[in-house]
């Protein structure tokens, strides 16, 4: 049994409990978690990424049973899949110069294959080009290969000495742990590479909208006002949770114009406002976003005026998941309480009286679904790095996005961990 | 029906498309004599037939041996696609070549495809076919540094690979577009489509339940054939007919097309009825999801219904029709972007947005 055990069951038990609470912080901790998991994971001397890989998707398979509904933990664990490929297609390709010395020295088993390198060569290109998203370029250039690219992973290297192995095998656990540190510093900075955006969008005088709270969206103004100085904020409250009451008292403590509205006022204020500035729980395959309970009456009223509505997001809440399935048109109820007080109204709440089922419900959902229609923008932080900032109309935005962390996770054409 | 169908250099009759005309033989009723002729068709080895034309045609660099030929040869396949079918009889034009630099190699190709992509100017998957392997031969950097001989049986093998890919890709297409189908849907589907079948069949395979709604696809009736083989795999179906769709749409939950080719602003090109059924979908909040494989992408950007290069078809209409009275014999239509909610394509689910990117990217 290995040792990591007690900490998965610890997180799942946090997960059930709904103790985690956001995306990001959840992000953190699956990153964490499964950090611990391949340091702790022992590996044998053939197959160490398959091994790997094995590990880490029956952890995955717990987390998101635990909380179907907290999609960031799914992301990450495909993240970390595709980390362990990546490194062991690298750590293949540069094998590959090894295998070739050894065959000079007349090693038996590599000189059965006629051109041993070439082959290795190709061996790694082919999961190379399983790796990368599939587009008519890369048919062209590099056509699926016809023999289907069998689980060979690090074994091809079995006819390495002893001690080779034993240094190989660290070095997988060792680039893999250090990719997922790099993971958990993205998370980490991803509110910070948003909030560099800020000053592209926002502009003087501006009133801005926004609904109930969310730390990008905190940072992202708090950015802006640095810049820009003057520019309103309304602040929807988010009935029930009524976070955007926190969010007011953040932004006024920074010098900022803010106004709290009820959210049913959004309608009546919409037309005052330049830009809505939202934080969203996921966004899905198909550009739409699951975001707190109200944001598509919000996204509605937006529309009806043609006001933006901008989606800031951390690339961790890009889920390569369709709006239809099972896992993600399950919404979250939360308790009553927050909704009414429990003293007042448990005469008509009371199943011991009176019979069958009592008159008074409370339904108290957590997510709202925006269809992508509605989404005018999609602020994430991945492109930042890569110096390419990327501001296209948000359909062709997002899918491409997608499509890169499609593939970023398992192979191309499955997306269940 | 089939064997009266037109083998000649020259299209026989200009008022009847030539990609109908296969179309027809492929997907029509099946009659028996024509299975046997498709059978023998199947049979014939490639192989053969590339042999005995190069040989008849001599010295002259394969002057005498016609690229058409070939391609009909090839396009008699039930299965396979017609770009594939162009791809192969391109690459049969490499195999009998005497051309000794890539050069000479290129030119010959160009005028190959040339004369194959004006020998039927209707069928966009020719073309798109055609242009895809012809950019693979002119630009492709992995070409550069080789011999001519490797390059040469390099580009043979790439041909090869891709009739597989087409048959793969139909399968690729239909896992995708599993777990847009849900137990209990209702899908319309219009046209017949070797794709659109696949996804249904492997559907049905899951043990999904679902109904189809077949349009019936006048005037050559291919809805009655999708519908026949629907049947057999034991899944409901209702036939309609093209006028019925608004009337049934309120109990459609998705509709279903496959694309006679998809172009560069994401739109496709498709039977004609596809535009109606999509603005009717895009009116009452369906999606309409189109099954295509990613050689079907064509370099066109049509503009409006008009900006195409017409592909005409008989229609029968039981009765004689005046000589004064003008019959619309156009057989396809183009559905703009915007009326498509997602492409179904080998490389992934697509946003339209998306293919025209990947169409951009491919020929920038």
């Amino acid at each position: 049994m290995p040792d990591y055990r007690g900490l998965v069951d610890e997180f799942v038990a946090k997960l059930n409990k709904r103790k985690v609470e956001g995306s990001q912080a959840t992000a953190r901790l699956t990153a964490e978690l499964l950090r611990s998991v391949v340091s702790l994971q022992k590996l044998p001397c053939k197959n160490q990424a398959s091994v790997l890989i094995e590990s880490v998707r029956s952890v995955g398979v717990q987390l998101i049973a635990a909380n179907p509904i907290e999609l960031a933990v799914g992301n990450i664990v495909r993240r970390v899949l595709h980390i362990i490929r990546e490194e062991d297609v690298s750590i293949l390709t540069s094998n590959t110069g090894d295998l070739n010395l050894s065959t000079e020295s007349g090693d038996e088993e590599i000189e059965q294959d006629n051109n041993p390198s070439s082959f290795a060569a190709s061996i790694a290109d082919i999961y190379r080009s399983s790796l990368c998203a599939p587009s008519l370029h890369a048919l062209l250039e590099d056509a699926p290969s016809t023999k289907a690219p069998c689980r060979i992973y690090t074994s091809g290297v079995d006819s390495e000495e002893k001690d080779d192995k034993h240094s190989l095998s660290r070095k997988l656990k060792h680039f893999v742990i250090e990719a997922i540190k790099t993971l958990i510093g993205d998370i980490d900075s991803c509110h910070d590479q948003i909030a560099q955006e800020a000053v592209e969008h926002i502009h003087q005088n501006e009133v801005i909208l926004t609904f109930g709270r969310s730390r990008t969206v905190l940072k992202f103004l708090r950015a802006a006002k640095e810049i820009k100085g003057s520019f309103k904020v309304f602040i929807a409250e988010g009935a029930p949770r009524c976070q955007g009451h926190v969010l007011a008292k953040e932004l006024a403590g920074q010098g900022l114009k803010s106004t709290v509205i009820g959210d049913a006022a959004v309608f009546a204020i919409i037309a005052r406002v330049n830009l809505v500035i939202v934080g969203v729980h996921a966004v899905m395959a198909n550009g739409g976003v699951i975001a707190p309970i109200g944001m598509h009456m919000v996204a509605l009223a937006a529309h009806k005026h043609a006001i933006p509505f901008v989606v800031v997001a951390g690339i961790h809440k890009l889920c390569p998941l369709y709006p239809h399935n099972q896992e993600v048109s399950l919404n979250e109820m939360r308790s009553p309480s927050e909704l009414l007080e429990f003293g007042k109204f448990s005469n008509f709440m009371d199943y011991s009286t009176g019979v069958g089922a009592p008159p008074l419900h409370v339904a108290n959902p957590t997510f709202d679904y925006v269809p992508p229609e509605l989404v005018s923008l999609l602020i994430t932080d991945v492109y930042c790095k890569e110096e390419e900032i990327l501001k296209l109309e948000n359909r062709l935005w997002t899918s491409n996005v997608v499509k890169k962390l499609v593939c970023l996770t398992e192979n191309a054409y499955s997306i269940h961990v | 029906m089939a064997t009266e169908n037109p083998h000649s250099q020259q299209n026989s009759n200009p008022q009847i498309s030539l990609y109908y005309q296969t179309r027809a033989a492929h997907h029509a009723v099946v009659t028996s004599d024509w299975l046997a002729q498709a059978q023998a068709a199947v049979g014939r080895h490639p192989e053969d037939a590339v042999s005995d034309n190069s040989s008849a045609g001599g010295e002259e660099s394969g002057n005498g041996f016609s690229v058409i030929d070939e391609f009909n040869n090839w396009r008699k396949q039930p299965d396979l696609a017609e770009a594939v079918a162009a791809i192969r009889a391109l690459a049969s034009v490499i195999r009998s070549s005497q051309a000794t630099t890539m050069m000479e190699l290129e030119i010959e190709l160009k005028k190959a495809s040339d004369s194959l992509k004006s020998w039927d100017t209707t069928s966009i998957s020719l073309t798109a076919g055609c242009d895809l392997f012809m950019r693979y031969v002119t630009r492709t950097s992995a070409l550069e540094y080789e011999d001519f001989n490797s390059a040469k049986s390099r580009l043979l093998e790439r041909a090869e690979r891709f009739g597989e890919i087409s048959y793969k890709a139909r399968k690729i297409i239909a896992m995708l577009s599993q777990e847009f189908i849900f137990d209990g849907c209702t899908i319309l589907v219009h046209g017949f489509s070797r794709v659109v079948l696949e996804v249904l069949r492997t559907a049905a395979q899951n043990k999904k339940l679902f109904r189809v709604l077949c349009t019936e696809g006048r005037p050559d009736r291919t809805g009655l054939r999708l519908s026949n083989e629907l049947a057999k795999l034991d899944v409901p179906v209702k036939l309609l007919i093209d006028s019925a769709v608004a009337y049934s749409m309120d109990e459609v939950d998705m509709v279903f097309v496959g694309a006679d080719g998809v172009v560069e602003s994401g739109g496709i090109i498709n039977m004609m009825g596809t535009y109606q059924i999509a603005l009717v979908a895009k009116s009452m909040n369906k999606p309409v999801y189109v099954a295509a494989e990613s050689y079907k992408f064509a370099r066109l950007y049509p503009l409006d219904q008009k900006d195409m290069v017409p592909a005409l078809r008989p229609i029968d209409f039981g009765v004689p029709i005046p000589s004064k009275v003008e019959v619309e014999t156009s057989a396809r239509d183009y559905t703009p972007p915007q009326y498509l909610t997602f492409l179904f394509t080998d490389l992934g689910v697509l946003s339209p947005s998306v293919v025209s990117d990947e169409l951009i990217q491919l020929y920038l």
